[in-house]
């Protein structure tokens, strides 16, 4: 199964699935991101790194159609942004936002079978089959079946996260956009999340694009780092290329060393220097 | 939602409002300063009869229609604006529908040809103005400000209801004694106009709050996640805003402002059929229709031979009630 996948994974690698030219967004007049020219390759996960206010969360939004650019064009396998419908659009980019309510009256599988909502219809009476079977398919690979009863108020904020994944994993969507999925999550989540993201990018052949301020998960789970800073490309490349003491430096004004080198370097930030 | 245990306990617990909905139809006529037998109206008793089918009957139906749009257009506007206090009274929605009103009342004179709609018209302008200026205040670029719209609707009520007192001041003792019994809500109908009148409308309102169901049930989940599955919050946000004041402006236009009902209701239900707005739609259409009822009812009962407009009722109710979710979420905090 994983190998057929991982087949067909290195097949669509080739292509690009989600391309940006001349990105551009503007808030007061001022420019908060871009002009940004962006591949996101079928298959690849692509992890935004970069301090507060680089514009991480704004080209999430921009990239998921959420927000409207200011200039430039977004399109998904060739076709504009512009000549889909947010519905049509939402079977294909999954979003999961940094911010959501602290309260959400539901149960998790209602909020997991919610994410089919872009493709029910006003006019049926209940979710059909293939609604279901993907709520299934995504709290198995999600690992939170037992929890399917469960008020989401009652979560802890790790299990939560997990059900708003499986969310938009139900919606079946090719690409997968995360915003900061490990906030506020203890070591022991932190660890189950990564493991979790790294089952999904690896088994259910899913484009992934991430934006976080962990460098660690950035570099297990990424293989393209894009370093931004003032809503501005200051690089792009594998883990190895991006998480070096220099570049790093540059990006956050902040000292960090390499703990371990290799194609998935792990580093620490010195909060002594 | 899914084949899980909420949804036939939402399905059971829908029954059962059906179940009472029936019953407040069924023995509410009887009830009233007059003691009316069934058996007496059917057996073609002039008086017996004519106080049960011109009456009685009429004012059950209008209070099932009326407090089920009530309780609907609460339930709108608690889940979009995901605020549990929000309901057409503390918006400041219904306030404004009365001003209409009472501004037509007030210059009847001129608009007497027209009777019952130039009042109905003139309520459905002041609900439609006042939910665009609570909501308009309310509104940011991400969403809206559930501090603001609260603190709006009570603004705006506050102004509305100066100028309700303004326009009594100006008017004859005979018209000053009209609206101050209207703004006090009632329910005291002869014959089945204001019924049919009423109908269209609160169905109009279900048929529109059901059709979105799904669009409200993801609004539960946050505007952002919801517009990123494909949901269009502006226009959302229009047709909800639009099927609730079009209720609450017909419904306020027959019955004066009746507060509350859209507070206590859709709060109470949602603890019986959940958060499937498949369910909770239809449940608060019946448990509105019901509690309004009784609460005419015991208010033909209570004081009787006298009755009491059954809106003082209601706030009587709400208040306390409003006191009470406060209490339950500042505990929660």
């Amino acid at each position: 199964m994983s190998q057929v996948a991982s087949q067909v994974a290195s097949q669509v690698a080739r292509e690009t699935l989600l391309a940006a030219r001349g990105l551009t967004w503007q808030a007061g007049g001022r420019t908060i991101l871009g002009p940004l020219d962006l591949d996101v390759r079928g298959g690849e996960c692509l992890a935004v790194v970069g301090p507060n206010g680089a514009g991480k969360t704004t080209l999430l939004r921009l990239l998921t159609g959420l927000a409207h650019p200011a200039a430039g064009t977004l399109s998904f396998g060739g076709r504009p942004f512009a000549r889909l419908s947010r519905r049509e659009l939402a079977r294909r980019i999954a979003y999961v936002p940094q911010i959501r309510p602290a309260h959400v009256p539901l149960a998790v599988e209602e909020v997991v079978l919610l994410g089919r909502y872009p493709y029910l219809s006003p006019l049926q009476l209940a979710p059909r089959t293939a609604d279901f079977a993907a709520v299934e398919d995504a709290l198995r690979r999600v690992g939170i079946q037992e929890l399917r009863g469960r008020p989401v108020d009652e979560l802890s904020g790790g299990e939560r996260q997990a059900v708003f994944i499986a969310a938009a994993l139900a919606q079946e969507a090719q690409l997968l956009v995360l915003d900061e999925p490990t906030l506020h999550l203890d070591a022991r989540h932190q660890q189950q999340l990564a493991s979790l993201l790294l089952r999904l990018k690896d088994d259910a052949a899913r484009t992934v694009v991430l934006a976080t301020h962990d460098l660690n998960l950035a570099a297990l789970l990424g293989d393209r780092l894009l370093a931004l800073a003032g809503g501005r490309e200051m690089a792009i490349g594998s883990p190895a290329e991006i998480l070096q003491p220099e570049v790093l430096e540059r990006l956050f004004h902040a000292r960090f060393q390499v703990v371990r080198g290799g194609d998935r370097p792990l580093t620490v930030l010195d909060l002594a220097s | 939602m899914s084949p899980n245990p909420t949804r036939s306990r939402s399905r059971v617990a829908l029954a059962v409002l059906g179940g009472v909905w029936v019953a407040a139809l069924l023995v509410a006529p009887l009830l009233g300063s007059h003691s009316v037998s069934l058996a007496a109206a059917l057996r073609g008793e002039p008086t017996a009869a004519a106080i049960l089918w011109q009456l009685r009957l009429p004012r059950v139906l209008l209070s099932l229609l009326a407090g089920g749009g009530l309780a609907l257009s609460g339930l709108g506007f608690q889940t979009l604006f995901r605020n549990s206090l929000a309901e057409p009274y503390t918006l400041g929605v219904a306030s404004g529908a009365a001003l209409g009103a009472v501004v037509a009342l007030r210059f009847e004179s001129a608009a007497a040809p027209l009777g019952l709609s130039a009042v109905a018209l003139a309520s459905f302008a002041g609900a439609l103005a006042a939910t665009a200026l609570v909501v308009g205040l309310a509104l940011r670029r991400q969403g809206v400000a559930t501090q603001t719209l609260l603190l709006a609707g009570v603004a705006v009520s506050l102004s509305c209801s100066a100028t309700i007192l303004f326009l009594q001041y100006l008017a004859d003792s005979t018209q000053t004694f009209r609206m101050v019994r209207w703004m006090m809500g009632g329910l005291a109908v002869v014959g089945y106009r204001e019924v049919l009148w009423l109908l269209p409308w609160i169905l109009g309102g279900t048929v529109v709050l059901l059709a979105l169901r799904w669009d409200l049930n993801l609004l539960l989940t946050g505007e952002e996640l919801a517009a990123s599955r494909g949901v269009d919050i502006g226009r959302l946000r229009l047709q909800v805003l639009l099927a609730t004041s079009l209720m609450i402006g017909s419904l306020v236009a027959v019955a004066g402002p009746i507060g509350f009902v859209g507070l206590i209701v859709p709060h109470i239900v949602r603890r019986w059929v959940g958060q499937d707005h498949l369910f909770l739609a239809p449940a608060c259409l019946l448990g509105g229709g019901a509690f309004l009822t009784a609460c005419d009812a015991a208010a033909r009962v209570v004081m009787a031979p006298a009755e009491l407009p059954v809106g003082i009722l209601t706030a009587l109710l709400g208040g306390p009630f409003f006191l009470w979710l406060l209490i339950l979420r500042s505990r929660e905090r």
